[in-house]
């Protein structure tokens, strides 16, 4: 039987390998790696003829040097990539110019190829390329130039305190970004290009002396396994390359603000960042992370903490106040304080459902207005509001649909929901919602425990790149635990995180001996 | 270190989760009837049976980090094969050995049984009035086989993360409940004999059976983990939990009071009132908190069966699952085989007693045969291989 089976693991490991093996070949490996010829018109249409003479690509025949006595070259480049007046001045003028010999264009970027491919590739990037007569080599000058938004403040991710620059779509500015602001020679940045057809540049950036080997090592590993024809934002990476898809929890963290990026990197994790999305990538990431925000670290640390501690009784308010209404209203009236208990029962005597139902109507009602107001345009989000809080609140109470006491919940598990700082942890609160809110109408307290039970052996199952995903509390790291629900002044912080491994541990004490 | 392996050192347990494993396994169902049982025979002094028995599970415990010790990285079940074998013949360690083993994962078996149809019984007279006791038991069992699904170090894990849930809300009630004590009630200190004593601590046997699931947890303990540490921890706080409540159970109804109650420390909790009257009655809140304890004896014995099962059989992680699964079915009829709650008692003082036999007589006799072989350290290059 055991025999059979490891025979079957064999099988599936060695086709794996054969797709893996057969995929490799990339939509670029489909083009011939032509030489580049010594004619000027042969290599034109060679380009135009493997790129199907789409109607941007330009090829502008000139003159080096004087009109007469110069070499004939042409230059090809897709007008839409291209900064057009950095080709005018620094290209076509210059080498046009009659006055002096002149081979090479006066651009930071420049690099010499001689096949097809490697060609094709840069002028897909956004470079010009130079083609002269009687070389077999041709001259990639970087002309790129996209369109791209400004440095703006994070939209998802507020501070009161704290720098309000965040990530833009643009790879290279967010690349600046954090080296700007961390001017470690031991910042490593790696480049990896995924997505057959979208080639999308992925920077996988770590810190060599804090970043333990094995877990860079994975990461990139992951990132290079990934096989997909087109990477649009960074959520496709994380859900390609994270531990398990059928959690609802997030076991990478996203995040707009590139001093929260820092600030994990000098802990030891590893940042990824890709073009065309604001959210750049941190891993490995833990639970308790999800519920920090980088502000905990620019107020003093009274306030921190005690904000950390609300932020807790929130998640706890948003996964479960409505179940915990449910199973006291129907399985355990006994346990509300009496007066309470008549002033629901006198609130709920209108109300046609049990109390299971009544709120499944509020909270889906809840859900629907916050996903609406999230998706209507700004000047029309207001709308949503005075709507919902009419239909919600006053209306239904007065007819007869829901009990007041149940609005004061719904109101309540929404607002608690939002006082997560992570977006992705909110929505798999909000998630794990619902199905309390069942268990607590079948079995009442005793349904919840069993739920919660689950989660909480799901959440010591989970990993994120080896790290356990509940550190510090199981296992118990009794260090961390300064930066836990506590955030405990700097001069008790004096070492990095010790369950993410970091090769060197000490933080703050440069000056004296170890 | 792939999505599916994890580096070695996670594989393992620490100190803290071994102690927190002991506790949290001992700590379940027997709180709640123990307040009786532990007055059953000393009367007024009571709270001297929980200390005396454990006393007992204490000595227990550290026989078996001790066996635990000798055989590093191997559980009851494969060092059993060692200690009845030669070198030469394993089938015989195996032939010899097997009663044992077999009665071993039988208890364990069967406790798990008792205490989930305690639970339900409990679950049903106090709390959930119109839910059939088969609800509970099959969700009981769901959670148990969920956990037995995962790998080992998630055990431990999840021990660590329910030891507070657990320990708090007991250690308040039983602080909370010294409000309404009257304290003449535990008076006269010392009348009960020594034997006596003796007697009323074998009979608190089932509230503090779990320790021998340590027989197969201890083999996973990291190198560095003080089993002995360990088990010292884990039986010192179940202890101070026991004491506190039987004393808190004496000092509230008195002795012959608590006689005539079925689940005294649930009668406590009745009586106790939250300062600030958020919560009006808590036994709902307490039963609720209290399935968190109760899951942790259940799904840890059945996790040390199926380890044991699975190992018996030499077989893998699948077979854990599949097994978990299919031996569910039996056990839920095991559950339900006691007619009444008299029953149930009587069955589970019986297993107290088996207890006794297999946490305290087994790692006795095994470390007897042991030492008279002279076995140990020369196992330890064998056990690497054994493993």
């Amino acid at each position: 039987m055991s025999r059979f089976w490891q025979a079957w693991k064999r099988r599936k490991q060695m086709l794996r390998d054969q797709a893996l093996h057969q995929r490799s070949k990339k939509s670029m490996d489909k083009i011939p790696d032509i030489p580049v010829s010594p004619e000027l018109e042969a290599n034109v249409t060679t380009i135009q003829r493997l790129l199907g003479s789409s109607d941007d690509l330009l090829a502008r025949h000139f003159v080096i040097g004087p009109q007469e006595t110069g070499k004939k070259a042409v230059l090809v480049y897709f007008d839409t990539l291209v900064d057009k007046k950095v080709i005018d001045e620094f290209i076509l003028e210059y080498l046009g110019s009659p006055l002096d010999d002149r081979e090479r264009p006066a651009i930071h970027t420049l690099e010499s190829v001689r096949g097809m491919q490697k060609l094709l590739e840069y002028l897909l990037a956004g470079m010009t390329i130079l083609l002269i007569e009687g070389k077999t080599e041709a001259i990639v000058c970087g002309t790129f130039h996209y369109a791209k938004r400004g440095i703006e403040e994070p939209q998802s991710e507020a501070l009161v305190r704290g720098s309000r620059e965040g990530f833009n779509e643009s790879l290279s500015d967010g690349v600046s970004l954090i080296r700007k602001r961390l001017k470690d020679p031991a910042l490593r940045v790696r480049l990896i290009q995924v997505g057959e057809r979208t080639r999308t540049p992925v920077n996988v950036l770590f810190i060599e002396d804090l970043a333990p080997e094995d877990v860079v090592r994975e990461i990139v590993n992951r990132i290079k396994g990934i096989q997909i024809d087109g990477i649009l934002e960074s959520g496709y990476i994380e859900q390609m390359i994270q531990d398990s898809t059928w959690s609802p929890f997030p076991q990478i963290q996203a995040t707009e603000r590139p001093d929260k990026v820092v600030a994990h990197l000098l802990e030891g994790k590893v940042a990824i960042l890709t073009e065309g999305t604001p959210f750049a990538l941190i891993a490995p990431a833990i639970f308790t992370q999800f519920y920090q925000s980088a502000e905990d670290y620019y107020e003093r640390f009274l306030i921190s903490s005690m904000i950390r501690l609300i932020r807790m009784m929130s998640l706890f308010v948003a996964l479960l106040l409505p179940s915990l209404y449910i199973a006291f209203s129907s399985f355990h009236p006994e346990m509300i304080p009496s007066r309470l208990v008549i002033a629901m029962a006198a609130g709920r005597s209108t109300v046609p459902f049990p109390s299971v139902i009544e709120a499944f109507l509020m909270e889906i009602t809840m859900e629907i207005l916050r996903e609406a107001s999230i998706r209507l345009p700004g000047p029309i989000g207001p709308t949503i509001g005075i709507v919902g809080a009419l239909v919600v609140g006053q209306a239904a109470v007065q007819a007869g649909l829901v009990s007041p006491i149940m609005v004061i919940i719904v109101a309540l598990t929404t607002i608690g929901s939002f006082a997560t700082p992570s977006y992705s942890a909110a929505i798999s609160i909000r998630m794990l919602r619902f199905p309390l809110m069942i268990l607590a109408g079948a079995f009442g307290l005793y349904g919840i425990m069993t739920f919660l039970i689950i989660i909480f052996i799901h959440l010591s199952a989970l990993k994120s790149f080896g790290i356990p995903y509940m550190t510090p509390i199981s296992p118990v790291y009794l260090k961390s635990m300064r930066d836990f629900i506590f955030r405990a002044p700097f001069f008790w912080m004096k070492e990095r995180p010790e369950m993410f491994n970091p090769p060197d541990p000490s933080r703050q004490n440069w000056g004296e001996d170890k | 270190m792939s999505r599916n392996q994890s580096s070695s050192t996670d594989k393992t347990m620490s100190t803290w989760q071994l102690a927190s494993l002991i506790t949290s396994t001992l700590i379940g169902v027997g709180v709640l009837t123990l307040p009786r049982t532990s007055t059953e025979r000393l009367a007024e002094q009571g709270w001297m049976a929980p200390l005396a028995g454990g006393g007992i599970a204490l000595a227990a415990t550290l026989l078996i980090a001790w066996l635990s010790r000798r055989y590093p990285g191997l559980t009851f079940i494969q060092y059993s094969e060692v200690i009845w074998g030669s070198r030469k013949s394993r089938w015989l360690g195996k032939l010899i050995s097997l009663p044992w083993v077999l009665l071993y994962l039988a208890h364990l078996y069967i406790g798990t049984a008792i205490t989930s149809r305690l639970f339900g019984e409990v679950v049903v007279t106090a709390v959930l009035r119109e839910t059939p006791i088969e609800a509970i038991i099959i969700t009981m069992f769901c959670l148990a086989l969920f956990l037995c699904l995962h790998d080992v170090e998630v055990v431990s894990r999840v021990n660590e993360l329910l030891f507070l849930l657990i320990l708090f809300p007991v250690l308040i009630i039983g602080l909370l409940s010294f409000q309404k004590a009257d304290w003449n009630q535990i008076l006269p200190l010392f009348s009960a004999s020594f034997p006596d004593v003796f007697k009323g601590a074998v009979e608190t046997a089932f509230t503090y059976q779990g320790y021998e699931v340590m027989l197969i947890f201890f083999a996973f303990a990291q190198p560095v983990a003080r089993k002995s540490q360990a088990g010292f921890i884990g039986i010192a706080v179940a202890i101070g939990v026991y004491t506190l409540i039987t004393m808190s159970g004496i000092a509230v109804f008195g002795v012959d009071e608590m006689q005539k109650l079925t689940w005294p420390t649930l009668e406590i909790v009745k009586t106790t009132q939250m300062p600030g009257l958020v919560l009006e009655r808590l036994e709902s809140a307490f039963l609720g908190v209290w399935v968190a304890a109760v899951f942790t004896t259940i799904s840890n014995t059945y996790y040390a069966f199926n380890l044991g099962l699975r190992q018996f059989f030499g077989r893998g992680m699948v077979f854990q699952r599949i097994m978990s699964l299919l031996l569910m079915f039996p056990l839920f009829y095991l559950a339900l085989i006691p007619q009444n709650i008299v029953q149930i008692f009587r069955v589970s003082r019986m297993s107290g007693y088996i207890g006794l036999v297999v946490g305290l007589g087994l790692p006795l006799l095994y470390l007897a045969v042991s030492l008279m072989r002279r076995q140990g350290n020369r196992v330890k290059e064998k056990g690497k291989v054994a493993r």
